[in-house]
């Protein structure tokens, strides 16, 4: 089991309290293509952050291949989200003065990985997404789908357990949210990629093997969705 | 353990300064300018007190010159007010009851005597001076030699001219020595010329006086034994105000006054001259390093402030950093590097510009004074800066520690 989470609480504090999670059980095997569905408000950022080490929670336990993911300090949950997870964001969040290579290099560089392997490394993953040309330009430079796929390249680098991707297609066009979701798929199927993907748009959340339902901070029903017949890219769906 | 020391660090650095280029000239120019006032300033101090120690040249440092004045307090009968002479014979005395003298000198002078020579003219004070004066008053012989031991005692008419006077009464030039020019009533041999310009004299000024001995002075104007002023030195490693009361005291008793009176003879102590002027400078130089070091931490300041904005601008880019895996240091370490980086760059500007401006002033000061600043006075202020670039980069980077990496898709 690579990812196991069991009876996870999450309450916000900011002035009054706000009780996102009220009790997830989940557990990811390895390979597998997972969506995490829900309406803005359903907890469903909170639970990514969660599984990405990125933010705490109260209640429960959460194991990450086989290690538990609780109280780490900050410089132990930053070496695990380094080396364990890959990020997609919504919004690319490249760093706009780098190249597209330097990018993808930057977690190698907080590795301590030498500069030359790196480089090479880098530069191999963005020949697999098709970016070779682009390497030196700078994110301004590119378009969106480019954008996200040298993201893509950044978050596979490390050799990563799992890839959370947060809404990624949310800024794209749907052509290129086709061609991203596509490219997630074919990582998934041809060299088994684990990948969970965060989204509130259906057709996204069909390329997915299961799909998880949340609702209000709980887990309303987890879907199997290897016929991929649950609703798909502008068919019978109001997305885009 | 993971090393992240290597080029991609530092081009990091110069990404994020050059990224604002204005912002980060305009910041860097506070530190330029703090330092270049500092070192500037020193320099300058420096070079304007080796300047001002030149009007001392060729004087020894540890003289005392003695002269009689009329007695202020009444003494063994005799009322206040009464006038008293010095003569050879203290001379004599102070070289025999005090061993830490080194020399003791007297003068005899006539100021504003007429001299001629071939027509030419000039107005020189005659200054009848000892043999072993010279270690007194060092002159800075262009021709011949000074008055010595023999000339006192044979009371022989030679003289040493003055620069002025040399140039007044030889407009040609040339070696005046064997000539013979006319002072008053009598005819002199000129024997050398002292050319030195320090402008510490004693009666009167080296370049408008014609010596001659002491013994022909008294002669020629009718002073008998009496001098107008004895000058005396120490003996190395001899502090002359420690002197001071011992002579004062064999005066006092020879002369009959009372030895607490000052104003009886008073005592004029280099020593104490030299002692002014070096606090002055020592104020001087406190006031330099306060407005220096003054103008240095404001600059910083606002390095700091600065680097501060630039933090928060950059929480996104942070927080990207800290979710790909920069653990809180290598952050830290970023920001911190970046503020030296900073610092460096602008306070190494400082010191080349300083460096640069002080050569201009030496050469405009016709090299008379050594402005510049050491080396190492270069090597420790860059590494002053340093320090001061860590502690300006401190409280950003504490800042952008605290950065989460939430943060960088909350701020969306």
């Amino acid at each position: 089991m690579l990812i196991e989470l069991k009876g996870v609480h999450k309450t916000y504090d900011n002035g009054q309290p706000l009780h996102v999670l009220k009790g997830i059980d989940l557990e990811i095997e390895k390979g597998e293509f997972v969506s995490i569905m829900g309406a803005s408000g359903s907890g469903k950022s909170t639970l990514l952050n969660i599984l990405g080490i990125l933010d705490n929670y109260d209640e429960g336990e959460y194991h990450l291949a086989g290690k538990l993911i609780k109280n780490l300090s900050e410089r132990e949950s930053a070496t695990y989200r380094n080396e364990m997870i890959g990020f997609v964001f919504q919004s690319f969040n490249l760093i706009g003065f780098k190249t597209a290579v330097e990018n993808v290099e930057l977690p190698l560089f907080y590795q301590g990985v030498s500069r030359h392997r790196r480089h090479e490394a880098a530069m191999a993953y963005l020949e697999k997404m098709g970016l070779t040309d682009w390497a030196s330009h700078y994110p301004n430079e590119m378009s969106g789908g480019q954008k996200q796929r040298v993201a893509i390249a950044r978050a596979l680098i490390t050799h990563p357990e799992i890839i959370l991707a947060d809404e990624p297609t949310g800024a794209l066009d749907s052509k290129t949210s086709v061609e991203v979701m596509d490219l997630l798929t074919r990582l998934n199927r041809e060299d088994g990629v684990t990948i969970i993907v965060v989204t509130h748009e259906s057709g996204v959340a069909n390329c997915a093997d299961k799909i998880v339902h949340i609702k209000d901070g709980l887990i309303e029903k987890i879907e199997d969705n290897r016929q991929h017949h649950s609703s798909v890219f502008g068919a019978d769906t109001i997305m885009k | 353990m993971r090393h992240r020391l290597d080029i991609d660090t530092f081009r990091e650095i110069g990404d994020s300064l050059f990224r604002n280029k204005r912002r980060t000239i305009l910041t860097g120019f506070g530190i330029f300018w703090g330092l270049f006032m500092l070192l500037f300033l020193v320099g300058g101090g420096q070079g304007l007190k080796q300047m001002l120690s030149m009007n001392f040249e060729g004087f020894a440092t540890n003289t005392m010159v003695m002269i009689s004045s009329n007695t202020s307090k009444p003494y063994k009968g005799m009322k206040e007010g009464r006038y008293w002479n010095m003569n050879t014979r203290d001379v004599q005395r102070l070289k025999a009851l005090v061993p830490e003298l080194d020399v003791v000198a007297p003068i005899v002078s006539m100021w504003s005597q007429t001299a001629y020579y071939q027509g030419n003219t000039a107005a020189p004070n005659v200054k009848g001076i000892a043999g072993d004066y010279h270690k007194i008053e060092e002159p800075i012989l262009k021709y011949g030699r000074t008055i010595s031991d023999a000339d006192v005692e044979q009371v022989r008419k030679v003289c040493v001219l003055g620069k002025r006077i040399y140039n007044d009464l030889f407009p040609q030039g040339g070696n005046p020595c064997g000539e013979f020019i006319q002072v008053g009533s009598i005819f002199l041999q000129v024997i050398g010329v002292d050319v030195s310009s320090g402008n510490m004299n004693i009666n009167g000024q080296s370049s408008d006086a014609v010596l001659v001995p002491y013994s022909l002075a008294a002669q020629l104007y009718h002073r008998g034994q009496n001098v107008d002023l004895i000058c005396m030195s120490g003996k190395p490693g001899v502090k002359m105000s420690s002197l001071e009361s011992r002579v004062r005291g064999i005066m006092a008793r020879e002369h009959q006054f009372d030895p607490t009176d000052n104003l009886a003879m008073p005592l004029i102590n280099t020593e104490q001259i030299f002692g002014i002027i070096d606090r002055l400078f020592r104020g001087v130089n406190f006031l330099i390093w306060l407005v220096g070091i003054g103008t240095l931490l404001a600059g910083a300041v606002g390095v700091s402030n600065i680097m501060m904005v630039t933090v928060r601008e950059r929480t996104v880019e942070i927080g990207i950093r800290r979710a790909i895996g920069a653990v809180p240091r290598d952050i830290l370490s970023q920001i911190i590097w970046e503020s030296v980086a900073l610092t460096l760059a602008a306070g190494s500007a400082g010191i080349v510009f300083s460096v640069l401006i002080l050569n201009v002033v030496e050469a405009l000061t016709k090299h008379q004074a050594v402005f510049q600043i050491s080396f190492w006075t270069a090597i420790i202020s860059a590494l002053l800066l340093s320090v001061l670039g860590v502690l300006a980069g401190l409280a950003p980077a504490l800042r952008a520690m605290k950065i989460k990496p939430v943060d960088a898709m909350r701020d969306e």
